[in-house]
């Protein structure tokens, strides 16, 4: 029983000692083991690691890549001088934990005011020279580019790396954006009038087509049918012609009958006619034969 | 129950059934081993039950029951969504699969569970409902200075889950900001008409290569399985304006297709028109040559006749032709000589009365009588006016 508190006791011992000495490192931070104030070591693996107990002691910074992101969108003011709401988020990571510890005191919020102050300085330098254009699409992969080579070798002072600027909103300020609706709106209305218009236009001109071929083809019909019934009248005269001047006296005499049959055929012709015609010449005398015609 | 039985030996092969607790044991004993055999001497008991049982008495047995409570705590279950990644002493161990798992205990190893199959989603310019809009994230420029209003939905799974865990503080977060920024660079280089209409796929795809290669630049274990466009609009500012153009090119079509009417209704009736004319043309021309031919050989037949005896016929001709004139005719006789004296006969008058019995007649009067046979029975001539006025107006029907 003896000897079983013994190994009790020495255990506990052995369990205090060693959650003194050891301490880990995780995948997710790198260790500074300070020796009375002093940096004496720099744990950038994860892992088991001993330390002396009391003499040393030892500070934890995040490993993983951070966020730097603008509360509210800043104004800038382009070549231009329009002003822009920017918004952009930095990605961030210690690499260097000691200078990271000398330059901020391990102070995450030290660090991201640091950065933010060198991006802000880098956007207001470069939008400064370019247009919104310029800044919206043209050259917002350079203008970043930029932005994150600065920012980087500024960091690098204090022992972070800026793995990327990225701008999230550039817009522009609401005074602005009122007025591109109204141009927005001018625009709309000026393409749904086009619309309209060459609708009507479009619709005046099937017309006017369709009222042109209506021309044309009784025109052409017209002239077909002329052609035609010209082609009938030539042959009729020529039939005529070919009877008629076989006895042209009898012709006309046959013919002059005819016409006045066709005139008088009206009740409402009156005709004046004197008995002494030779129509009439029975009417007087019955017609005794021969005689001379007693008609004057 | 041993391995070798056929039962359990076939499930202890796969990682379904519960681990058999020998092995977990043996498995424990050589990792204590393992890790005891490099940092310091084993004066420790290394762990087997006959070393405990050796120390006997119930604070031995208290021991062993401490000692199975904390290997206890190492196991932990994994659902089939799920990857767990052992950490030992913080530093990456393994990554397990689904169904019950034993781990060191505490504070040797530690487990994270990360969800790997379940597509987790972004909302980008909404929240939960495409009509709860965020004004803020969901208005952008276009590369023409316009404005619009744009939802998207990102779907993403974790592929990697030791990067997720390792690499970014917040990697969630990071897929937010990557699609923000994505977003709006690929409609920032977009005209307006582009992203609202015919481009949407593409604004889409290309946001998801471009979300994706930032992510990868994060090393975020993430992967990028779907971009959508929930919804491209103008901004509702402007959203009337927009409404009408699209009513206007409405508009437009209609005003055409009605022109189209009105031409489909014309031409068709000019062309009917036309062969109207024509048909008649050909028509007109059969009728008068036949007519001509009708005549012509009419008059050559009479001609024939008339050449035979002249004088009769001649007289024959003129006395039907008169005959037929004046008794469709009013007539005055005037028998009296010096016809140069002024003569007043009310001739209206006599037209009226000479019109008025005769008024049923002169339907029938109708021309047509020019084919008409001139013969007509020799005693005809000798019937009374009325009669043969009758007469005639029956031939003629």
């Amino acid at each position: 029983m003896k000897s079983l508190s013994t190994v009790v006791v020495i255990a506990v011992i052995a369990l205090i000692v060693a959650s003194m000495t050891l301490f880990t490192v995780d995948a997710r931070q790198y260790a500074i083991v300070f020796q009375l104030g002093e940096i004496i070591d720099i744990k950038k693996e994860p892992g088991l690691y001993a330390k002396i107990p009391l003499v040393q002691n030892v500070l934890y910074f995040d490993s993983r890549i951070l966020t730097v992101e603008s509360e509210d969108p800043e104004r800038f003011l382009t070549s231009e001088k329009k002003n822009v709401l920017v918004d952009a988020f930095i990605k961030w990571r210690v690499v260097d934990p000691k200078q990271y510890y000398i330059s901020v005191g391990g102070e995450e919020a030290r660090a991201r005011t640091r950065l933010q102050q060198a991006i802000n300085d880098g956007l207001r330098a470069e939008f400064g020279k370019r247009t919104v254009h310029e800044v919206v699409s043209g050259q917002r992969e350079e203008i970043m580019e930029i932005l994150r080579k600065r920012a980087d070798a500024d960091a690098r002072k204090i022992g972070v790396q800026v793995v990327d600027v990225r701008l999230k909103r550039v817009d522009l300020p609401a005074e602005v954006s009122e007025s591109v609706y109204r141009r927005m709106e001018a625009e709309r209305k000026r393409v749904a009038n086009e619309l309209r218009s060459t609708g009507g236009a479009e619709a005046e001109k099937i017309r006017a087509d369709a009222d042109r071929q209506r021309e044309v083809i009784i025109a052409e019909a017209y002239r077909a049918a002329q052609q035609t019934k010209g082609k009938g009248d030539a042959k009729a005269a020529d039939i005529y012609a070919g009877a008629f001047e076989q006895n042209p006296e009898f012709y006309s005499f046959y013919r002059s009958l005819e016409a006045y049959r066709q005139s008088f055929k009206g009740n409402n012709d009156v005709l004046v006619l004197e008995p002494n015609s030779e129509f009439f010449k029975y009417l007087k005398n019955s017609g005794k034969p021969p005689p001379a015609p007693a008609v004057k | 129950m041993a391995l070798n039985d056929p039962q359990w030996g076939k499930r202890g092969g796969n990682n379904e059934g519960p681990p058999d607790l020998d092995q977990l044991w043996r498995k424990f004993t050589q990792k204590v081993n393992a890790l005891l055999g490099r940092r310091g001497p084993p004066n420790r008991p290394n762990g087997g039950p006959p070393d405990i049982k050796q120390l006997g008495g119930g604070f031995g047995l208290l021991l062993i029951l401490i000692a199975v409570i904390w290997l206890a705590s190492g196991f932990y279950t994994i659902d089939a969504s799920q990857r767990g990644v052992v950490l030992r002493f913080g530093q990456y161990a393994e990554t397990t699969q689904p169904g019950l798992r034993w781990h060191l205990p505490y504070p040797i190893e530690t487990v994270e569970k990360v969800n790997v199959s379940s597509v987790r989603t972004a909302e980008i310019g909404y929240r939960n409902n495409v009509k709860s809009k965020v004004p803020k994230e969901a208005l952008m420029l276009t590369d023409d200075e316009n404005i619009v209003d744009i939802q998207f939905a990102v779907q993403y799974i974790v592929t990697d889950a030791q990067e997720f865990l390792f690499n970014n503080r917040n990697p969630e977060d990071t897929v937010l900001q990557a699609a923000e920024t994505a977003i709006r660079e690929i409609v920032g280089k977009s005209r307006m008409d582009f992203v609202l209409y015919e481009g949407r796929t593409e604004i889409a795809a290309g946001a998801r290569k471009l979300m994706q290669d930032i992510l990868d630049r994060y090393k975020t274990g993430i992967t990028i399985s779907a971009v959508t466009m929930q919804n491209a609009q103008p901004p509702e500012q402007v959203q009337a304006a927009f409404d009408d153009a699209v009513k206007a090119g409405q508009d437009r079509e209609r005003l055409k297709n009605e022109g189209q009417a009105y031409a489909n209704d014309v031409i068709p009736r000019a062309r009917g028109a036309a062969s109207r004319l024509l048909e008649e043309a050909a028509g007109y021309e059969q009728r008068v040559v036949a007519n001509s031919e009708g005549e012509a050989s009419r008059f050559k037949q009479i001609l024939v006749e008339y050449l035979a005896a002249p004088v009769v016929m001649r007289e024959r001709l003129y006395l039907e032709t008169m005959q037929q004139i004046l008794a469709n005719s009013s007539k005055v006789l005037i028998d009296q000589k010096g016809g140069g004296n002024l003569l007043y006969l009310p001739l209206d008058k006599l037209m009226q009365t000479a019109a008025a019995p005769v008024a049923g007649g002169d339907a029938a009067n109708k021309p047509s009588s020019t084919t008409e046979t001139l013969p007509l029975p020799a005693d005809n001539s000798m019937r009374s006016r009325e009669a043969f006025r009758t007469r005639d107006r029956e031939q003629r029907q």
